[in-house]
Parts: C-alpha cells; structure tokens; sequence
C-alpha cells in the first residue's frame, strides 16, 4: 500500500555533476532560474595541530554534495501555510501544487525549510517538483532518478527506505523534524549530521 | 529589498495604523462625550473616524500589489483551517468592512446609539485579531528571527504608537476645519484638542519605552538562541543595515520621545495651538518614517532555515 514515497540519496556515491538538475530542468522544460532539484556542495575545516608534533598545524578539510528536490513531506508546511488551498499532499504522499488556485503570494517559500517552492516569473505562481508524476503513472522512474550516472538517486516507498538505509539526517539538510521530509540519505564519510554543522555551503553564486 | 517587500511594509503598516486610529478613536469619543457631551464629542472625531478607511484600503491595494497572480486574489481566504495568513486576510476584510459600516452608521446617525456601539466593539475586535494573526504569519518555524514573541509585540506597538499620532494629525486638522466654519471661540473644541493630545502624547512616550526596551531584549533573544540562522539576521540589522537601524531608532527617539514631550508641555494650557499643531504633524511623519525603516529592516533582515 502506497502512502509516502520517498526519494533517497546517496551522498557517498554523490560526484556533484549536477546531471540530476539539468534531467529535471530538461524534463519540466524548465527556465535556467528554476531548480526543482538542486545539487548543494557542503564544506568547511580548516587548520588543526598535528596530532603528533606540537606546534605544527596541518589542514583538515573536508566537502560533499547533496542533490535536493522537494521532499514532499509528511507534514507539507507548504501546503498548511498555502492561503489559497493550492497545495495538496496525494495519498502516496506526493504534493503537488495547483497553478490554477495559485495567486502567487510567495509565502509557501518562507515556510519550506528545502527551498522547493520557487517562483515562476513568467507565470506568476510557484511551482515545484511533481515528483514526475507524469511518469510514475506510466511504471518509469522520477527523471533525476534515471540521469544520475553514479546511482546515487532513487525513489520508493519512506518507510521501506527507512529501514534499508536508516533515519539519518545530513547537513546542509533542516532538522527533519520541521516538515518529517520524504528523504532517506547515506552519509558521505565526511558529513556532519543535521543540526551539528560546521562547515557552509560552497557553491559558488552562479551556480545557485 | 524588492517592490513585493516594499507592498508588504505599506500593507502591515497602514493596516496596523488603522487599527490603532479605529480603538484610539474609540476611547477618546467615550472620554469626550463625558466631559464635553455627544454633540461636541461627534465634531470633535467624526472627520478622523472617514479617514480611518481610506487607509486601510490604501493598504490593502499594496498588499495586492505583491501577488504574482492577483487575479486568483479571492483564493487568499480559502485556507483558514491552516494558514494564518488566509486568517489574516480575512480578518483585515472584516476589519474594513465593519469599520466603514460604523463610519457611514456614525456619520449620518442611522440606527441607535447602542447598535452602532456595537458595531463598533465588534470592528474593534476583530481589529485585534485582524493584529494579532498578521504577527502570527511571520511565526514559522523556519524563520528563526520572526519567530518570536517580539513580532505580534512590535507590531501592537506600532499599532498603538502610529494610531495615537495619526489621531493626533486628524485632531489638529479637525480643529483648524471646525475654526474656518465657525471663528468664534470654540472652546469646547479648543479643550477636547487640548486634553487629547496631553493623552496621545502620553501614550506615545510610553509605547516609545516599550519600544526600546523590547529591541535589546528582542538582539540579545536571538543571540541567545545559538542559531546561526537566527545570528545571521542579527549581524545583518547591526551591520549591512546598521545606518538605517540607527537612523530609525534615532528618528522615533526624536519623534515619540522629545516632540512628544513637547506635545504635552503645549497641550497643557489653551493658547498654543500652532506649535501644538506643528508637534503632532511633527511626531506623526518622524515616527511613520522610523516606524516604516523598522518594518524595511523586519523583512530585510529576514533570515530563513532553507538550502
């Protein structure tokens, strides 16, 4: 019984190559400024003592990437917020927003915590990841999914996820317990968990 | 900062001054009745009592201003079971509506004097929750520096604050209409001017108190979180935005705090009415300006959990 797919993501296989967010752009016929997915790198260290010899440092450093689209959450906040009712969550979990209700107020981007909702320009309404429903409904896998070259993505059911892979959540990643996200993640050996960050996001401003 | 931002600052601004004027005026109309009777007291605040709407639907033309699809505007009120901001619009709809419903009651006299308090008590009400929801929209939990109690509380002081002094405008207008129609000594006017805005600048001083004592608290709150979300937002209002920061707090320290003592001194005997009306114009425009870069720095200074 279908009730809250999932995507999962694999942040030790993840190269950062962005395939993913160029399949979903390229899919939705989306404009450049819209990324229903996105591939956020994380970073940070720095210099630390030796753990040897005293007095000399060295460098320890470390970055990873996380490809994110929307999560379509247990608990959308999106949709709770959603003046207008157009926002809904299917029963096998996927939120989808309705353009036609749509008045373009911008407020569900001011709630979501992954940046999913973003602004058409062109339209006037938020849009966001349908999880390519399109596709589902047809037996084929998300595009994202599909593109991605190292097998870092997939998709299923959350729970059976869960228990595959664990509860696990990673940074640059909110606390999960905002919205219960869709999203299952294999750490990087170097992540840091959700809410114990150090480090920042790396990409550089063209790239976001 | 872009023009959908600005549209929200006019809105909450000019919304939050309507409330205030709506329940100042309220509470000056029942003292003025009082002391001076009904006819007096209707002269004395009914021309203010027009202009409350004007202005509220002033704000809400900008608020329409910052939807991207304005003509699905109706939708806003269709999500009440979970969106404060559906509550919001729809509280600020009523407001208007009961609010110009009294005003038209008021002003041509139609029904009884206890219907038309009610109609009244009921705008003013509403007006309250009409407040108290616009705070609760900012309160999301990713939104760590709205999301504390300093939101619904800044915005009952500019509620309270920006009502008072726009009365105050509205009364000093009023006084000089009713003088050109009848030169002769009015005194009864000249009195309830006098006697309000002694209590306006009184109000404004005190809510210039709150206001000061709320913004340590409100930067030393948000450090304290430990939330680098929540110390981004802090560093932005003291740093990238520290001259408008200043400039406001310099502003409303000037209008509500030395103009408004100088409101009192002046409306402590008859005689003085032109410095009392340049005061109150005085205070109301530095106070709206360090009132409207406080709400600049609200949205500015936003600082949001997101990727």
């Amino acid at each position: 019984m279908a009730n809250q797919l999932a995507f999962y993501f694999d942040a030790s296989a993840c190269g950062n190559c962005k395939a993913c967010q160029v399949a979903c752009q390229d899919k939705n016929d989306l404009p450049f400024y819209l990324r229903w997915r996105r591939v956020v790198s994380y970073g940070g260290g720095g210099w630390v003592p030796h753990d040897q010899y005293e007095g000399i440092m060295v460098p320890d450093i470390f970055a990873y990437s996380v490809s994110v689209a929307c999560n379509h959450c247990e608990n959308p906040m999106c949709a709770d917020v959603c003046p207008a009712a157009a926002i809904s969550k299917r029963s096998d979990g996927v939120v989808l927003i309705d353009t036609d209700k749509c008045i373009g107020c911008r407020y569900c981007e001011w709630a979501c915590p992954y940046g999913a909702p973003q602004f058409n320009e062109e339209i006037g309404v938020m849009t966001k990841c349908t999880f390519c429903e399109d596709l589902l409904a047809v037996g084929d896998n998300p595009a994202c999914v599909d593109s991605c070259v190292m097998r870092a993505l997939d998709f299923g059911e959350l729970d059976e996820l869960q228990a595959k892979y664990g509860k696990q959540m990673i940074e640059p990643l909110a606390d999960p317990s905002i919205t219960s996200p869709g999203l299952v993640v294999t750490p990087h050996k170097n992540s840091q968990l959700a809410g114990e960050g150090t480090g920042k996001l790396m990409n550089l401003p063209e790239e976001v | 900062m872009n023009v959908r931002e600005w549209a929200l600052v006019l809105f909450t601004i000019l919304a939050q001054m309507s409330v205030g004027s709506f329940i100042g005026l309220g509470i000056v109309h029942f003292f003025a009745q009082k002391k001076a009777g009904q006819e007096e007291a209707d002269r004395f605040s009914s021309r203010a009592l027009l202009a409350i709407w004007p202005v509220m639907a002033l704000g809400f033309l900008a608020s329409i201003l910052h939807l991207g699809n304005p003509l699905n505007a109706y939708r806003a009120v269709t999500n009440l079971g979970t969106s404060w901001l559906s509550r919001e619009i729809l509280f600020g709809v009523l407001f208007a509506v009961l609010g110009f419903a009294f005003a038209i009651l008021q002003w041509r006299k139609i029904g009884s004097f206890v219907m038309r308090n009610i109609v009244a008590w009921l705008a003013a009400i509403v007006g309250v929750v009409f407040v108290f929801s616009m705070g609760q929209v900012y309160m999301l939990p990713t939104q760590p520096a709205w999301n504390t109690m300093a939101t619904p509380i800044s915005f009952f002081t500019t509620t309270l604050l920006l009502g008072a002094l726009a009365l105050g405008v509205a009364f000093v207008i009023n006084y000089s209409i009713v003088l050109r129609k009848n030169p002769d000594c009015e005194e009864a006017q000249c009195e309830l001017l006098h006697l309000s805005l002694r209590w306006i600048s009184i109000v404004t001083v005190i809510l210039l108190g709150v206001e000061l004592i709320m913004i340590p608290i409100y930067i030393a709150a948000l450090s304290a979180t430990g939330s680098a979300v929540a110390l981004t937002s802090t560093s932005m209002m003291i740093g990238e935005f520290g001259v408008v920061f200043a400039a406001r707090l310099v502003l409303v320290f000037i209008g509500a705090g030395i103009f408004g003592v100088l409101l009192y001194k002046n409306a402590e005997s008859p005689g003085k009415e032109n410095a009392l009306a340049n005061y109150a114009y005085g205070a109301f425009v530095l106070v709206l300006v360090a009132e409207v870069l406080g709400r600049f720095l609200f949205y500015a200074t936003q600082a949001q959990i997101t990727l």
